[in-house]
């Protein structure tokens, strides 16, 4: 019994911790912008593509190839709120549809330049690690941990950079920010392209353990919309808190009951949170 | 005015004409798709007007076409009864499910209708026995009216049609009639509104149950036209489908959608060779839109007509 309960938790904390670098992005981008970005979802699949192209067909190392699909990420993500989202900024609806305009056509581009097949990436990690009396398969653990390092990395950048304070300062209060001389427009493009940056990371850390394909992001990015609404829109704390949780419990139920059960108690768990307690359960009341 | 009365004309032409124009069946077809997906549109767009994206629509025809389905192949009741049945079904839902998930206003009430909607769909795919899964349901039979199967396609065209026109119909005076200023008054200031006795929520929930109503029933019509049943018709996507029809067509007013549904529902028959390039299509349309046309092509008809105007 207790090793099961082991197994589930370490189980559900190793896609948990992806869940967090997907919705620290999805809330980052919300709680600074007011976007909710459709197009999150895709972002990871452009990660995952990258890391393919890179490491399988032009056989880079693994190290060098993971981080030049997350920068690869990142700066489309720029380029992305600079030419469009930069033009509606403020008009939450707007913005939706645009966020879905951008989401529709990057997965049909992904499909006309790769084409509808599952693809495989290279598997820089293999074999299983015995902790205790539960085994995990090492490159889960490889995930997990890369995926640490790169939220400790966003815990300093927020806290000890400047950009990262004017950042949360544009979130808290995007009035007084401007008063104290940041210039939203900077703060809305590094938001995106860190919040991009976040989920091309995850989608290029996952992409050697599941296939690649265009559609690959619409899972994931259901996964961080959860966490997100669990936590509360725009909280990072939340969305930390709010991915290990969906992690485990999903892990939980899926052990128990099976994987369709877990799904529907997670949108259970959705439109009963929103509709006792809408700003989650970190958020602020706004 | 008369630029407006000349282009309703025209389009009430077009329409009854449509099916005996070039005699052609696959034009017919056409024009069911079209036809349907007008109601489906128009009933998304009663909720945009009142400031709600609801992304639960698509699982709404779904839950109506199921429910069409199942009480006639399953109960052997008559289509004339299932049909108003299916509306009747998920007008009841949203009404049940309404007072709740209208409490909350723009992103939460996306996301509150997004899960619902996975929701209904993943029932659709896991609960087997009784909605065939991902394989679907397969033989549904003909709609049929008095004991007459309607088997030619102009007869689902014509009934196709007159839903959608009821659907618009109803639209149109809904807003223009009392409930519309009030519906109105609570986008303009919903504070201001309730002190003068508004109660909002009643309003906005009976709102999503009509529209709720029409996209059950185009979701029976369309059960018993193609005759098949799979869970992804309803997905996401078909809601995406709904929203681009809007905001292309413009949702500031019922016609909108009616535009975006006789430009766009086409599109897909004419790229059919280049299926990846309809979707890409879709998605630069919506780009475009939001950059270049926010209200849409009424709207931009609308400036053009000020703008003549003025001259």
């Amino acid at each position: 019994m207790l090793s099961l309960t082991l197994q589930i938790v370490l189980n559900g904390l190793t896609t948990g911790l992806v869940y967090v670098l997907m919705a620290l992005g999805f809330t980052l981008i919300f709680g600074i912008m007011r976007v909710v970005n459709f197009a999150h979802g895709e972002l990871y699949m452009i990660g995952a593509f990258a890391l393919t192209v890179l490491s399988g067909s032009l056989h880079w190392p693994y190290l060098p190839a993971i981080l030049c699909s997350v920068v690869l990420v990142g700066l489309l993500g720029a380029l992305l709120e600079r030419v469009l989202f930069s033009r509606v900024i403020g008009n939450e609806f707007n913005c939706m549809i645009l966020a879905l305009g951008v989401s529709i056509c990057l997965q049909s581009i992904a499909l006309i330049v790769f084409g509808p097949d599952e693809v495989g990436a290279p598997r820089p990690v293999t074999g299983v690690v015995h902790l205790g009396p539960a085994v995990i398969p090492a490159d889960r653990l490889f995930v997990g941990a890369a995926a640490i390092l790169l939220l400790v990395a966003f815990y300093l950048f927020l806290n000890k950079t400047r950009l990262g304070l004017m950042m949360r300062a544009v979130a808290q209060d995007p009035e007084m920010a401007a008063l104290h001389g940041v210039r939203p427009n900077l703060i809305h493009t590094a938001a995106f392209a860190v919040g991009s940056l976040l989920a091309g990371a995850a989608g290029a850390l996952m992409a050697p353990i599941y296939t690649v394909a265009p559609y690959m992001g619409e899972l994931p990015m259901m996964k961080a919309f959860i966490v997100v609404v669990l936590g509360g829109l725009g909280s990072l704390p939340g969305a930390v808190v709010g991915g290990l949780m969906l992690g485990i419990v999903e892990s939980a139920f899926a052990t128990m009951l099976g994987s369709t059960v877990a799904a529907l108690v997670a949108f259970a768990v959705v439109v009963a949170t929103i509709a006792v307690r809408p700003e989650g359960l970190m958020g602020r009341r706004a | 005015m008369t630029l407006r009365i000349v282009v309703m004309v025209a389009i009430a032409a077009m329409a009854i004409g449509w099916p005996f124009l070039l005699e052609n069946r696959y034009i017919t077809h056409i024009g069911v798709l079209i036809a349907i997906s007008i109601t489906t549109s128009v009933s998304l767009n009663m909720m945009l007007r009142i400031g709600q994206l609801s992304v639960a629509q698509a699982a709404f025809m779904g839950l109506g076409a199921y429910t069409s389905t199942l009480l006639v192949m399953r109960l052997g009741v008559p289509f004339l009864l299932a049909f108003p049945a299916s509306g009747l079904l998920v007008a009841a839902i949203a009404a049940a499910i309404g007072p709740i998930f209208l409490r909350v206003k723009g992103v939460y009430f996306v996301l509150l209708t997004f899960a619902f909607g996975e929701g209904i769909v993943l029932m659709f795919q896991e609960w087997v026995s009784l909605f065939g899964g991902n394989n679907g349901i397969h033989g549904i039979p003909k709609a049929s009216l008095f004991g007459t199967s309607m088997v030619s396609l102009r007869s689902y065209y014509f009934f196709a049609l007159g839903l959608a026109g009821v659907t618009l119909f109803t639209s149109i005076v809904i807003f223009r009639s009392a409930i519309g200023t009030v519906l109105d008054s609570l986008n303009e200031n919903e504070a201001l509104s309730q002190s003068l006795g508004v109660n909002p929520l009643s309003y906005r929930v009976a709102v999503f149950a009509v529209a709720g109503f029409f996209t059950g029933l185009a979701g029976s019509i369309y059960a018993h036209y193609t005759g098949f049943l799979s869970p992804d018709a309803f997905s996401f996507w078909s809601f995406v489908d709904m929203l681009v029809i809007n905001v292309i067509g413009g949702i500031g007013s019922p016609f909108g959608p009616v535009i975006g549904a006789i430009l766009l529902v086409p599109l897909p028959e004419l790229l059919r060779d280049v299926r990846q390039y309809q979707m890409l299509t879709y998605g630069l349309l919506l780009l475009t839109a939001v950059l270049f046309l926010p209200s849409g092509i009424v709207g931009g008809l609308r400036e053009l007509q000020r703008r003549w105007r003025a001259r």
